[in-house]
């Protein structure tokens, strides 16, 4: 199968990972075939028409034996509270896979994976896969506080991790950033994947661009269809024009486009 | 299984149900998701004579059963997409209408020349599109000024014309009676309704382009009452839009008076719903002993 395909998976298990985060792992036995990382899934995420839209979320775990697909994500609204009360054996339809991912298969053997918050959740996918084809990966993860460091003994299986927090309650008190200039100043990469929010991927875009190095951004929009169909959730490419985040993206190099706010 | 097919202004179509402009794309981004083969015809994003890049983003806002969207027409240009996005439409072979969307009553008319012979079956009006700054509503509020550009591009082509109307006007029902009376072949209800949300921790509006257009089923009571004015007004067929989600919301606009349908943000909330729609129609056929959907039109007045 090439393109996506509309999905209603059973759900093994929903997993609250503290303070308003959650994992949900489905039953998609077609989906964890055919998705790569970075990819991600429209989640249909209430019953009848409020809210209204699907859910853009990316694929954090996959897997493809025993056909399971799990998201990690964060409870904001509606829509994500309506999901995060999904129990065993409850029904999720889903639109996926869908949009670019990150490009594994690009040379390099040193990675370096900088996750801020919930946008750590494309990386675990990400990890498994770089690791499997022989990369030695460090990942560094941020967020406010030791409860927004996201499965931290889980990244360790794929790498060394090293944290930044606001507040200290977990590794440095600090910005990832600082972690991150820190880590370039000390040592070289041959590539930097990042997934976070605007002000984080800015900096590594940034730092990116500074070292030479070069850098794969996920980026998070609000989408309406999720397939390239509405131009709904566009960004700023280097030329000028907007390229469909759902489409294009939503993993970007860096150079690729112009981020704002 | 009951006649679904409806003659629209000689565009034939095996069931009432279209996609709306722009929010399937060509189509071709669906193909994998269903057979679109089986929708009654596919409309086309509006398309402009040179390509646009489109609004700033954030284009899109969820709304209580709805959203806003101010995506501002981003499109190749109608040149590059009849060279490289029609035949991938064609193929599906279902009849295929080309919206158009000129700044000028000129640019309407040089739009729809280059349409003839391209094997497109009907060309839908723009002149109700509200995240332009020229054409689109600009041109589809006043009657006469509407009138103009309807009457320039029937006398230039030979496909259907059918227009699509904007709510947001004072009277539709004189809008709908001019664009007749200047030859529309057809009419689409409704485009978008004007809207705006703001983000009240920013304090700043929610859109890059500040206002955009409400869909979804929160605007369908709005257009079913459109319809069902502009129905008994006008001898011309309608096509119904306006957050249709099932079958039982086709319905009321086809008993509110219009021939066909069409589908625009339920794709976004459920990517099967034309396919559910014109089942649910069917069933409802069945159930109700209707040999003929088309005898349902209009039932509510007539």
């Amino acid at each position: 199968m090439n393109g996506p395909g509309e999905f209603i998976c059973r759900v093994s298990r929903q997993v609250s990972l503290g303070t308003n985060y959650y994992l949900i792992e489905l039953e998609a036995p077609v989906l964890a075939q055919t998705v790569s990382p970075g990819q991600f899934a429209m989640l249909c995420c209430g019953e009848g028409f409020d809210p209204f839209l699907r859910r853009p979320l990316s694929i954090h775990q996959v897997n493809k034996h025993l056909g399971l697909v799990s998201f990690l994500y964060k409870v904001r609204g509606k829509g994500m509270s309506w999901l995060s009360r999904r129990q065993s054996g409850d029904q999720v339809s889903l639109l996926g896979p869908l949009g670019r991912g990150f490009n594994c298969s690009k040379p390099g053997s040193k990675g370096l994976l900088v996750g801020a918050g919930v946008g750590v959740a494309p990386l675990l996918f990400l990890a498994s896969e770089l690791v499997d084809r022989g990369w030695e990966l460090f990942i560094l993860m941020g967020g406010r506080s030791e409860s927004g460091i996201l499965r931290p003994d889980t990244f360790m299986e794929y790498g060394e991790v090293k944290i930044a927090t606001e507040d200290g309650t977990s590794g440095i008190q600090g910005s990832i950033l600082e972690l991150l200039a820190d880590e370039l100043e000390k040592s070289s990469f041959d590539r930097l994947f990042s997934c976070g929010p605007v002000a984080v991927l800015k900096g590594v875009q940034g730092m990116s661009k500074e070292k030479g190095i070069p850098a794969e951004l996920s980026l998070d929009e609000w989408m309406a269809c999720g397939v390239g169909a509405c131009m709904g959730c566009v960004c700023q490419s280097a030329d000028g024009s907007y390229l469909r985040v759902c489409r294009e993206g939503p993993v970007f190099e860096a150079g690729e486009v112009v981020l704002s706010g | 299984m009951a006649d679904l097919a409806v003659n629209l202004a000689g565009i034939k179509m095996e069931n009432p149900v279209m996609s709306a402009s722009g929010t399937f794309g060509s189509g071709v981004e669906y193909d994998s998701v269903f057979d679109i083969g089986m929708m009654g015809a596919l409309v086309t994003t509006g398309l402009t004579l040179e390509s646009k890049v489109g609004n700033r983003p954030p284009r899109l806002c969820e709304t209580p059963a709805g959203l806003l969207n101010a995506v501002g027409l981003q499109n190749p240009g109608v040149d590059v997409f009849i060279k490289d996005v029609l035949p991938e439409m064609l193929d599906f072979g279902v009849p295929v209408i080309a919206n158009i969307a000129g700044s000028t009553k000129d640019e309407f008319v040089e739009i729809a020349e280059k349409f003839s012979g391209t094997g497109v079956a009907g060309l839908e009006i723009n002149i109700s599109c509200p995240n332009v700054k020229t054409g689109g509503m600009a041109l589809g509020t006043a009657p006469e000024v509407a009138a103009q550009v309807v009457g320039s591009v029937v006398e230039s082509t030979d496909l259907p014309v059918i227009v699509k109307l904007t709510p947001n006007v004072t009277n539709i029902v004189e809008l709908a009676r001019a664009v007749a009376a200047a030859g529309a072949d057809a009419l689409s209800l409704i485009n978008t309704l004007l809207g705006m949300v703001i983000d009240v921790e920013q304090r700043k509006p929610m859109l890059g382009n500040v206002v955009g257009g409400l869909s979804g089923p929160a605007i369908r009571p709005v257009a079913v009452r459109a319809v069902w004015q502009v129905a008994q007004a006008v001898k011309i067929p309608i096509i119904g839009m306006g957050g249709i989600c099932t079958g039982r919301d086709a319905l009321e606009f086809i008993l509110a008076g219009a021939s066909a349908v069409a589908v625009g943000s339920a794709f976004f909330n459920d990517p099967l719903a034309a396919v559910r729609i014109i089942k649910e129609l069917d069933e409802y056929c069945g159930e109700h002993g209707v040999d003929r959907l088309q005898d349902l039109v209009g039932a509510v007045w007539k």
